[in-house]
């Protein structure tokens, strides 16, 4: 069963530090990794070679990229709001880690085992909208402004579908009854424990994508939106706004952004492996091996959308949202109810 | 009943989840401190001007915005609100034994609970809240 990290190092100190130092080291090296990944995946579509000249295949580029950017300039444009334009890379890029702290990564490496899990990471969510508008604001440019404006406007109405896609599991692990059974430990089972929602679904062997088909697509697009990735990329329209909330924000504080953006991505990526697709569960494989390949999977198939479908316009993302994402997961989940209650 | 190594209640879980909060504002705090101490320092008029495709600044970004923005996100409390209280709903209604009356009268409750914020969307919609133009 689900262990934290308390468990295995026995000292709570040293696990703790063993624990933040690993999420911290994942989520590094997956921004490395999917920079580099994202081009050269978008190299591959568009019949390129991407990078290639520093290490083999370019796999270095974004470490020479990074040492780059830390030796950049951190200029302060005029007529800031200070106190709002400095903290607001930190106010994006804390809560994402902290985030990330909470998905269990496989039976036995769970930093935190937190019985209200999904909803914390939902909140932690939110803060970025926060963050967002303080960039958007405190940075007194035009292009910020309207960025930040239209990805508030964009995020909040996309955490609606995305909240409401995950209630039908809630359900569904609770439905398994106030006890459960799994490899003979009895556990007072959770529907919002993350580590209990994998573990019923390793468990039984049925994804909850296969009873959940529905929620899992309104869940993806939903994702796709708070990332603002394409084809929902309207806050950063680099064509019409330049670089959105972003766009005075330049050297390493610039490089937070960046970082929170490509850590979401992954954070996403793994609720929705754990919500959907089994978390650790995987024959053969350790735990931790299977839990990476789904979410990079999932990743790649974010990559593949964004280089494959147009933008959408402003008003027809908002129209999609609130005329057909949060009516059918309104539906979605008072049908799972329903059967809940009947079956 | 419950086994030891599934205490999640454990405030300890918590204490971690703020003590990442900490490490990471301190990473992203070194980060910028160590891009200081590396990176150039060169001020100027042109150079601290606001970034607006080149040109002069026309005034400031402190202006009016789309009113629609504030109908947004007022529609988005309602559903907030009502997610909310969803999820405690979600914990316990499963629990309920199937069939039984009880479980009929939540499932009727909830129902009403939904209608009364799709009525409001439906009013949002009707107001046009969600069509942009």
């Amino acid at each position: 069963m689900p262990r934290t990290f308390l468990d295995i190092f026995g000292n709570p100190l040293l696990a703790l530090g063993a624990g933040i130092g690993g999420v911290m080291t994942v989520l590094s090296l997956n921004t490395l990794f999917c920079i580099w990944f994202e081009r050269k995946v978008s190299a591959w579509i568009q019949r390129r070679m991407g990078p290639m000249e520093v290490g083999f295949h370019g796999t270095l580029q974004t470490v020479a990229d990074m040492i780059k950017l830390l030796g950049k300039q951190l200029i302060t444009p005029r007529g800031v709001d200070k106190p709002l334009y400095h903290l607001a890379p930190l106010m994006v890029f804390a809560p994402v880690v902290a985030a990330a702290s909470l998905l269990p990564f496989s039976k036995t490496v769970v930093l935190t085992n937190i019985n209200i899990g999904l909803v914390l990471i939902f909140m932690f969510g939110g803060f970025a909208v926060i963050g967002i508008f303080m960039a958007g604001w405190g940075s007194n440019n035009k292009y910020a402004l309207l960025g930040a404006m239209r990805s508030i406007a964009q995020n909040i109405s996309y955490e609606i579908p995305l909240i409401l896609s995950a209630l039908p599991i809630v359900l569904l692990i609770s439905a398994k009854g106030p006890m459960y059974e799994i490899e003979g430990e009895m556990i007072a089972i959770n529907g919002m424990n993350l580590a209990h929602i994998t573990a019923v679904q390793a468990d039984t062997g049925v994804w909850f994508v296969l009873l959940q088909p529905v929620a899992m697509l309104i869940f993806f697009i939903a994702i796709l939106a708070e990332t603002n990735r394409a084809p929902f990329d309207i806050p950063e329209a680099e064509s019409e706004l330049v670089a959105g909330f972003h766009t005075e924000y330049s050297g390493m504080r610039f490089g937070l952004f960046f970082f929170a953006e490509y850590s979401n991505m992954l954070i996403g990526s793994m609720l929705a492996t754990v919500l959907f697709f089994g978390g650790w569960d995987g024959p053969i494989l350790p735990g931790p091996v299977w839990f990476f390949l789904k979410a990079y999977l999932l990743i790649f198939a974010m990559m593949w959308i964004r280089w494959t479908f147009p933008r959408l316009r402003f008003d027809q993302l908002m129209t999609f949202c609130w005329g057909a994402l949060i009516p059918l997961s309104i539906v979605n989940l008072l049908v799972t109810a329903f059967l809940i209650k009947v079956l | 009943m419950s086994a030891p190594t599934l205490a999640s209640t454990d405030l300890t879980n918590y204490l971690a989840v703020g003590l990442v909060i900490v490490m990471a504002t301190g990473f992203a705090v070194a980060n910028l401190v160590l891009t200081r101490l590396i990176g150039p320092r060169r001020t100027g008029d042109v150079k601290s001007m606001t970034y607006e495709s080149g040109m002069n600044p026309v005034g400031t970004a402190r202006k009016r915005f789309n009113v629609r923005f504030y109908e947004i996100a007022m529609v988005f409390l309602l559903f907030d609100v009502e997610i909310i209280f969803l999820y405690p709903w979600a914990m316990t209604f499963p629990n309920l034994s199937v069939g039984s009356e009880q479980a009929t009268v939540w499932l009727g409750r909830i129902f009403f609970f939904l209608f009364t914020t799709i009525v409001a969307y439906l009013y949002g919609f009707r107001k046009g809240v969600f069509t942009f133009n």
